[in-house]
């Protein structure tokens, strides 16, 4: 995972597998972020190729604090094993999915 | 100046042991630096005073325990030497008393006995069997000179002179006290020596004692592997026994080299085992905590231990010399004890031992209790496994219905999925399936809320939308944080020949329908899944299953199965189901089991569950083969 501070935001860049084992580290950082002053969160899914319950539920929870705190979070596109799991979850309407890091959060 | 009037001349005198003792000591030197082996080194120092400086000589040695032990005895005569032996073995030294040898210990100064007369001997003699051996060899003069290194006196070395040998002097002495000097270094150092390899012994034991510990959960096994451990590098027998949950002693390992010898401890805990409540031994050792050392075992104390005639009899043909029983200690108290006798060898037990059996009683202790809660926690998750599936599942007429299921992780660990059928009255019946996310106690305990949310909901009468809404605010309420859950809740209902169905998905993958030639769809709209979001998104969607037809609901980790690298899929699974017209209903799901097994190459990272549904064509109940 590779953490890189944006002009407005900060943009985690995922790798590989995100499951049972990998997802208390997002976690962590997510956390670390939250913590900050840092208004606008990313994940990038670029690189990731397996998602689970696991590592949808870190997700989740990042996106419903966002929610009710006001502040900004996105995910880029995924493999298709990804966006496959975000639309089985019934979830795909409520993420914000951007076309790559950088781009307006609208 | 004395005046030789007579012409007489005056011979200057050379001083004859001058040379003989120089070249003593060099040669003394060179032997003692030759062996840090402390027997040979005692030999050698004995055997360079024979027969230059002494008929015979003699090395004794103070032991840890204050006593004299340890002889070395040079002699020409090689049966004296090995008499005296005997007599020192049979007759051993007494610290405190009078023969010269105890007097130079104690006070470290050496001692001159120019002539000794019989009554001399008679005085220090031990007993009189000592006395007539010094007699009878006619000891006749003797120097006796203490060993010192570091500042310790470490025993004495004694040269005597037997027969009509010229009597020793005072100049004797010196040289005497030199060699001693030399020799208690060398005896020193191999001292140290012997010592250190022990402890680099007890050091390479231990590790490979806990090598062993850790290496299985099956404590009867590996304690067994223990005891062969030990045996014979620290004791002739090694014999573990363990408190069981009634308080018996259970005897779980016993070894000695000789499987003639095994045979005969075999007797003894069949026909004598040991109860707690009985004054010594392993019971008292369990019963207190405290370790116990016996180095010396009096005949007449083995004969009150005894039960009976033949008990006696098989405790002393076990030859016990030195026994040590060490308590093994669990979280709460004492669990076992660990036996370690010398009977043949050579090394006999001290309390040298005790510390490195301490030590390993204390692992075994310790693998002991992990084992039994680890065996415990096993029967635990089973038994919570048994709560999140049906025993059985219902018949439903003109249907056949199988169920699969496999748990990730070890034995200890409970699965997050769930499956199960209900009927839900006038032909109708609910085949649920889910999938709640994590592992552990925390993540069974939600799953059987789930499962058991569900059938409550069902029970009562509500639709799938609705039962679903109430496992969402159930959920909701527990602690934040909680793990999320997929479901899958299909309603069945039968007619004349065909089945209706009605599929409700909340983020759970869709319910596969296969046809006859073994095409396979997904049926079900993408709902929302449960525990994380505010907003639920649910539908349900129609679906008609007929005759030969089969209906396959399925968790996550059979698509998931073979990760990033060689996943099943969606895709695999759909390619797997055209093998559906020739198999069997139970065949089928075998099959697409056996592949997420295969893909996942035995170490399942998520559970897997399948559940089907095939309609029978009329005239054959039961698997269409």
């Amino acid at each position: 995972m590779e953490v890189r501070q944006g002009e407005d935001r900060v943009v985690l860049g995922l790798h590989g597998e995100l499951d049972l084992l990998g997802a208390p580290m997002l976690e962590e950082e997510i956390a670390k972020v939250e913590a900050s002053a840092t208004t606008i969160l990313v994940l990038d899914l670029g690189d990731l190729q397996f998602v689970d319950s696991a590592g949808l539920r870190v997700i989740l929870a990042a996106h419903e604090r966002s929610r009710r705190e006001g502040k900004g979070f996105a995910l880029t596109q995924g493999s298709d094993q990804v966006q496959r799991l975000f639309t089985i979850a019934g979830v795909s309407e409520h993420l914000r999915i951007i076309g790559s890091p950088d781009d307006l959060l609208v | 100046m004395p005046n030789s009037s007579q012409g007489e001349p005056v011979e200057a005198v050379v001083d004859p042991g001058g040379d003989v003792a120089t070249g003593l000591l060099i040669d003394a030197g060179a032997v003692l630096a030759s062996s840090l082996e402390l027997a040979t080194t005692m030999g050698q120092v004995a055997r360079l005073t024979v027969p230059g400086l002494a008929d015979l000589c003699v090395i004794d040695l103070l032991a840890e325990d204050g006593s004299i032990r340890d002889v070395a005895v040079a002699c020409s005569g090689v049966d004296l030497a090995h008499e005296l032996e005997e007599l020192r073995a049979a007759y051993p030294l007494d610290p405190q008393g009078e023969h010269p040898v105890a007097g130079v210990i104690r006070d470290g100064e050496p001692v001159l006995l120019a002539e000794m007369s019989r009554g001399l001997l008679s005085s220090f003699a031990q007993g009189s069997e000592h006395a007539r051996f010094m007699i009878e060899h006619g000891y006749s003069s003797a120097v006796v000179a203490p060993l010192k290194a570091r500042e310790r006196t470490l025993g004495a070395l004694s040269t005597l002179r037997l027969g009509d040998g010229e009597p020793y002097r005072e100049e004797d002495v010196e040289l005497v006290v030199e060699l001693a000097r030399r020799a208690a270094l060398a005896i020193d150092n191999a001292r140290l020596f012997s010592q250190l390899r022990r402890t680099q012994e007890a050091e390479s034991f231990m590790s490979e004692a806990s090598r062993v510990l850790a290496s299985s959960m099956d404590y009867a096994d590996t304690l067994q592997r223990v005891a062969r451990l030990v045996v014979p590098r620290i004791a002739d027998w090694c014999a573990i026994d363990v408190l069981d949950e009634q308080k018996r002693i259970e005897r779980v390992a016993v070894h000695h080299s000789d499987p003639a010898r095994l045979e005969l401890a075999g007797h003894l805990d069949r026909d004598y085992r040991p109860t707690l409540d009985e004054p010594l031994g392993v019971p008292e050792v369990i019963r207190t905590g405290s370790s116990r050392v016996y180095t010396d075992i009096p005949p007449d104390a083995l004969a009150e231990y005894a039960r009976d005639n033949r008990h006696l009899e098989l405790l002393s043909s076990i030859g016990a010399k030195a026994v040590i029983i060490v308590p093994m200690i669990g979280a709460a108290g004492p669990i076992g004890a660990i036996t370690l006798v010398s009977a043949e060898s050579e090394h006999t037990l001290s309390e040298a031992d005790l510390g490195v059996a301490e030590r390993l009683a204390r692992r075994a202790g310790t693998a002991v209790e992990h084992a039994r809660l680890y065996t415990e926690r096993g029967r635990i998750a089973h038994t919570l496994q048994q709560a999140l599936l049906p025993e059985a599942l219902p018949e439903i007429p003109g249907a056949d219905i199988r169920a699969r299921y496999c748990a990730a992780g070890e034995l200890n660990e409970v699965g997050g999925d769930f499956y199960d059928v209900l009927y839900h009255g006038a032909e109708r019946w609910m085949l649920m399936i889910g999938d709640v996310c994590g592992k552990g106690p925390r993540a069974a305990g939600v799953t059987a809320l789930a499962r058991h949310t569900l059938r409550a909901a069902a029970i009562s009468g509500q639709t799938s939308t609705q039962m679903l809404h109430t496992l969402h605010r159930a959920l909701r309420l527990q602690p934040p944080g909680a793990d999320l859950c997929t479901v899958c809740l299909v309603t069945l209902e039968r007619t004349a020949e065909r089945a209706r169905l009605k599929v409700a998905l909340a983020g759970h993958p869709p319910p596969l329908l296969i046809d006859v030639d073994g095409h396979a769809r997904t049926i079900g709209r993408p709902g929302t899944l449960l525990g994380v979001l505010d907003e639920l998104e649910l539908a349900e969607e129609g679906a008609e299953l007929r005759p030969g037809e089969t209906l396959l609901l399925y968790t996550d980790g059979i698509p998931e199965a073979g990760r990033s690298h060689a996943q099943l899929g969606e895709d695999g699974l759909i390619e797997l189901c055209k093998q559906a017209p020739s198999l069997g209903l139970d065949a089928l799901l075998e099959r697409i089991e056996h592949e997420a097994l295969q893909r996942a190459s035995g170490s399942l990272r998520d559970d897997l569950a399948l559940l089907g549904l095939r309609v029978c064509d009329h005239a054959l109940p039961g698997d269409n083969i």
